[in-house]
C-alpha cells in the first residue's frame, strides 16, 4: 500500500509542480498542464486528433504487415537452410544500421510524400527485428524436437508447420513487438520530416509540425507527444497479450 | 499392439567417426551386438563411450560410418514408426498439452493412419491409463513435475506402439524415489509378466549400473574413446523384479562386477 | 544450379530431421564479397534500365560521389559532427542514467518513485520531443543531443536497473557471509554481475541514439550526417545522398561492434551466444 502510494504520488506531485513553475515563472507560451488539457479536449472534440492518429496507424498497420509477410517466410528459410543464411547475411548486416529515416530522402525520391512513401519507411523500420528473431527462434529449435517429429515419421511437410513453426512462435513475436514500437517511431519521424520539408498528407507527426512550424501551439504539440505515448504503450500492450494468448505454454 | 514377433536387430563392426576426415573423432569402433525379440538391453559405460551415438544410429538419426546395423535383415537406413525413441531430456513439445503431446505421433505420423478419430483418442485414453497420467490431460509440459514430464514422454511413446523401444537415460533427470517407482512401472509396460513373445523389444541407455541391472536381461558394458564392447553381462535375475531384487544378494554381485569394469574410466571421465 | 537447389534442400530437410550442424565450406569473407558483389550487379543492371539516373545512380556514380564528398571534406565533417554528437550524448545519458539504475535496483523507494514517472515518459519517442525541442534548442547543436540523450536514457536506466534486480541473489548471500561490506559489495559483485545486461542496454542505447541522430539532423540542425542527406536530396544529387546513406550504416556498424569488443574486453568472462 504504501509502495502503491508513493508510485502513484509521483506523477501527481510532478504536474503539480510543473504547474506551479509555470504559472510563476514562464510565459504564457510555455505549455503547462491545464492548457494542455483544455487544448486535449479541443482536439479530440473537433476529432482532429482521432483523424491524424488513425491516418497514422493506417499507414503503421500497412507497413507492418507487408513487413512480416516478407520477413517471417524469409527468416523461417533463413534459420533453417544453412546455404541461403550464410549468402544472404551480408546483405541483412549490411542494411540493418541503415535507420529507416535514412533512406527518407530516397523513398521521398521514388515515391513521393504520400502514404505510400510512409508505408514502405515503416515496413523498412519494423523489417529486421522481425527478420532477426524470426531467424534466431529457428535457429534456437530444441533439435531434439525435430528429431522426436522425424523418429515418429511425421512427414517433412507436416514437421515444418506442426513443429518448426510453432517452436519458433514465440520469437516471430518478439521480433513483431519489437518491430512494431519501431514502426511507430518511424512514422512519427517520416511525417515529422516530411511534413517539414515537403508538406505531406496528414498524420499525427505532420500534425505536431503544423503546430510548430505554422500555429505555434505548443500546448498541441503536448498534447500530441501524449497522444503518441499512449499509443505507442497500447500497440505495445496488444501484441504483449497476443503474446501472452497464443504462446500460453511460455512462462514469460 | 499387434502380435507379430519383434524384429531382430544385428549389429556387425559398427563404427561411427564424427567430423572431418583429418580430425574425426571415433565414437563408437567395431562394435558386434545382437539385439534379440522382447528383449530388455541395457547399455552403460563411462560418460563419452557413445552411449547415445548407438541409441541416435538405431534410431536411424545418425548414419554409420562403417559396417552394418540391420533390423531383420535389412540395412537401417533411416527412422522408422517401428522404432520410437524417448529422449533423454524428454522432447515434449512445450505448445501441446499432454493430449496433444501423446496424440502428436498418431495424428502427424504414419501410427495414426488408417485410425479413426475415436480410435485414436482411445489410444491415446489408453497410454494416459497405463502412466497414470488421469487428470492431467489439459496440462501443459511445463505445468508439471520432472516425474509428470517423463511419464508423459513414455505415453507419448506407447501410444504409438513401436516394437522398439529405444531409450536414452530417460529417467536420469529425475529424483532417487521417483526413479525408483518409473523403474517399476517401465517393466511393467515392457510386459514382464508376460511371456517373452508377448514383450516388446526395449534398448535402454543409462549411466546407472544398478538401474541396468535391475531392469534388463543383459547389460552390455562399452568402454569410452571410442566406444568399444567391453562385455556382455547376463542379468540372471528371476522376474519379476521388485524391492526384494534390489536387496538380493546376486544383485549387488552384478553391480559389483560392472562397476570394476568400468571403475577406472570412470575416474578418469571425471577428470577430463 | 538445379545441384545448389538440391543441396539446399538437402540442408533444408536437415533442419527438419533435427541436424542442422552443417559444414563451412567457404571462410565469411569471400561469402561477403560474392553477396555484395551480386548485388552490386543487380543494381547496377537495374540503373542501367532506368532511364533517369537522378531516381537510381548506378554503384559507380555512388562511388564517384563518395570520393568527391571526401575530397571535399563534406563526409569527415559532417561525420565528425554525427559522431561526436553521439559521444557526447551517451557519454551525459550514461553518467546519469548508469548511477541511477543502479540505485534504482537496489533501493525500493527510488525505484518507487521513479517507476512511474518512466514508465509514462518512456513510450514517447524521442523523435516525438524534436517539435518541441525547436522551441526550446531552436535549430543547432542543442536539440539533437538533447533528443540523443533523451533516446538513450531510458534503455541505460532500465537495463542497468534490472540488470542490478537479476544479480543471483546467492553471489551477494555468499559475499555477505565473507563479511564484505556494503560499498565493495556493489562495485566488486553488483556491478560486475549486472554489467552484461548494462552492456547490452549500452548497445541499444547507441543503436536507438544513431537513429535519433539523423532524424533529428534531418528535421533540425545545419549540420551532420542526416542534414547532408536531406541538403543533397534538395539538390537532387541521388548518388550524394547515397553516399552518406551508406556512411551512416557503416558508422553505424562500426559503434555497435566498438561496444562488442569492449564488452568482450569488460568481460571476458561472459558466454560467447550473449556478443553477437
Amino acid at each position: 500500500m504504501k509502495h502503491f502510494l508513493i508510485r502513484f504520488a509521483t506523477p501527481i506531485v510532478l504536474i503539480a509542480l510543473w504547474q506551479l513553475f509555470a504559472d510563476a515563472f514562464g510565459s504564457p507560451r510555455i505549455p503547462r498542464p491545464s492548457a494542455v488539457l483544455a487544448s486535449a479536449m479541443k482536439l479530440i472534440g473537433s476529432g482532429d486528433l482521432v483523424t491524424a492518429l488513425v491516418t497514422s496507424l493506417g499507414r503503421v498497420f500497412s507497413g507492418f504487415m507487408l513487413a512480416c509477410a516478407i520477413a517471417i517466410p524469409l527468416g523461417i528459410l533463413m534459420g533453417s537452410v544453412r546455404t541461403v543464411e550464410r549468402n544472404l547475411d551480408p546483405l541483412v548486416e549490411s542494411f540493418r544500421p541503415v535507420a529507416a529515416i535514412a533512406i527518407l530522402p530516397l523513398v521521398i525520391l521514388w515515391l513521393g510524400t504520400g502514404s505510400m512513401a510512409a508505408i514502405v519507411i515503416v515496413a523498412y523500420a519494423a523489417f529486421f527485428p522481425i527478420l532477426i528473431n524470426t531467424i534466431a527462434g529457428v535457429k534456437r529449435i530444441d533439435n531434439n524436437l525435430m528429431r522426436a517429429a522425424y523418429t515418429m515419421g511425421v512427414p517433412p511437410a507436416t514437421r515444418m508447420w506442426v513443429v518448426l513453426l510453432p517452436a519458433a512462435l514465440p520469437a516471430i513475436l518478439v521480433g513483431m513487438r519489437i518491430g512494431l514500437g519501431m514502426a511507430w517511431t518511424a512514422i512519427i519521424a517520416a511525417e515529422l520530416a516530411v511534413g517539414a520539408k515537403a508538406g505531406g498528407e496528414g498524420g499525427i507527426g505532420q500534425m505536431m509540425f503544423i503546430f510548430y512550424a505554422y500555429s505555434v501551439e505548443l500546448n498541441g504539440i503536448v498534447v500530441c507527444m501524449i497522444a503518441v505515448g499512449i499509443v505507442a504503450l497500447v500497440l505495445d500492450r496488444i501484441l504483449r497479450a497476443a503474446l501472452h494468448a497464443a504462446v500460453p505454454w511460455s512462462r514469460l | 499392439m499387434t502380435q507379430q514377433p519383434a524384429p531382430k536387430i544385428t549389429l556387425a563392426h559398427v563404427r561411427k567417426e564424427f567430423g572431418g576426415t583429418p580430425a574425426a573423432v571415433v565414437a563408437v569402433d567395431s562394435l558386434s551386438l545382437d539385439i534379440q525379440p522382447g528383449e530388455f538391453l541395457a547399455i552403460v559405460g563411462p560418460s563419452g563411450c557413445g552411449k547415445t551415438t548407438v541409441l541416435n544410429m538405431l534410431a536411424g538419426l545418425e548414419p554409420v560410418t562403417s559396417g552394418t546395423m540391420t533390423m531383420d535383415g535389412k540395412a537401417i537406413s533411416g527412422p522408422g514408426a517401428e522404432r520410437g525413441v524417448m529422449f533423454q531430456d524428454y522432447a515434449l513439445f512445450p505448445w501441446k498439452t499432454v493430449v496433444g503431446n501423446i496424440g502428436f505421433g498418431l495424428d502427424h505420423g504414419p501410427a495414426g493412419h488408417g485410425l479413426s478419430r475415436a480410435e485414436r483418442e482411445a489410444r491415446v485414453t489408453r497410454a494416459i491409463d497405463l502412466v497414470g497420467l488421469k487428470g492431467s490431460e489439459t496440462k501443459y509440459p511445463h505445468q508439471l513435475s520432472g516425474g509428470m514430464r517423463q511419464r508423459v514422454a513414455l505415453a507419448r511413446l506407447v501410444a504409438n506402439e513401436p516394437k522398439i523401444l529405444l531409450m536414452d537415460e530417460p529417467l536420469a533427470a529425475l529424483d532417487a524415489q521417483t526413479r525408483i517407482i518409473l523403474q517399476d512401472e517401465l517393466l511393467r509396460i515392457w510386459g514382464q509378466d508376460k511371456p517373452t513373445s508377448e514383450r516388446r523389444t526395449v534398448v535402454y541407455i543409462t549411466h546407472s549400473i544398478d538401474e541396468a541391472i535391475f531392469l534388463a536381461d543383459r547389460v552390455v558394458v562399452l568402454s569410452s574413446h571410442p566406444g568399444r564392447l567391453k562385455r556382455i553381462v547376463d542379468v540372471d535375475l528371476a522376474r519379476p523384479r521388485n524391492d526384494e531384487t534390489r536387496k538380493s544378494r546376486s544383485f549387488a554381485e552384478l553391480s559389483q562386477t560392472i562397476w570394476e569394469l568400468i571403475r577406472e574410466e570412470a575416474y578418469r571421465a571425471t577428470m577430463r | 544450379m538445379v545441384q545448389r537447389i538440391a543441396g539446399m534442400m538437402a540442408s533444408f530437410s536437415g533442419v527438419l530431421m533435427g541436424n542442422s550442424t552443417a559444414p563451412r565450406h567457404w571462410p565469411a569473407w569471400t561469402i561477403y564479397l560474392r553477396t555484395m558483389g551480386l548485388f552490386c550487379l543487380l543494381w547496377y543492371a537495374m540503373s542501367w534500365l532506368t532511364p533517369n539516373k537522378i531516381l537510381l545512380p548506378s554503384p559507380l556514380d555512388v562511388a564517384s560521389a563518395l570520393r568527391d564528398r571526401i575530397d571535399d571534406g563534406e563526409l569527415v565533417a559532417n561525420a565528425t559532427v554525427s559522431l561526436t554528437r553521439l559521444l557526447v550524448s551517451v557519454s551525459i545519458a550514461s553518467l546519469i542514467a548508469i548511477p541511477l539504475g543502479l540505485a534504482m535496483g537496489t533501493s525500493r523507494l527510488l525505484e518507487d518513485l521513479l517507476e512511474w514517472p518512466v514508465e509514462l515518459l518512456r513510450p514517447i519517442a524521442g523523435i516525438a520531443w524534436i517539435p518541441l525541442a525547436l522551441f526550446m534548442f531552436g535549430i543547432g547543436n542543442g536539440l539533437p543531443i538533447f533528443i540523443m540523450i533523451y533516446t538513450a536514457f531510458f534503455p541505460l536506466l532500465l537495463g542497468t536497473a534490472a540488470g542490478v534486480r537479476n544479480v543471483d541473489r546467492r553471489l551477494i548471500s555468499a559475499a555477505r557471509t565473507m563479511g564484505i561490506p556494503k560499498g565493495t559489495l556493489m562495485r566488486h559483485v553488483i556491478f560486475p554481475a549486472a554489467l552484461p545486461s548494462i552492456m547490452t542496454s549500452a548497445r541499444l542505447a547507441v543503436a536507438a541514439s544513431w537513429t535519433a541522430v539523423v532524424a533529428a539532423e534531418l528535421v533540425g540542425a545545419p549540420s551532420g550526417l542526416g542534414y547532408a542527406i536531406e541538403y543533397y536530396r534538395s539538390m537532387l544529387d541521388t548518388p550524394s545522398v547515397m553516399a552518406f546513406i551508406i556512411v551512416i550504416g557503416t558508422l553505424g556498424f562500426l559503434c555497435d561492434a566498438a561496444l562488442r569488443s569492449l564488452s568482450a574486453a569488460l568481460m571476458p568472462w561472459a558466454n560467447a551466444e550473449e556478443k553477437r
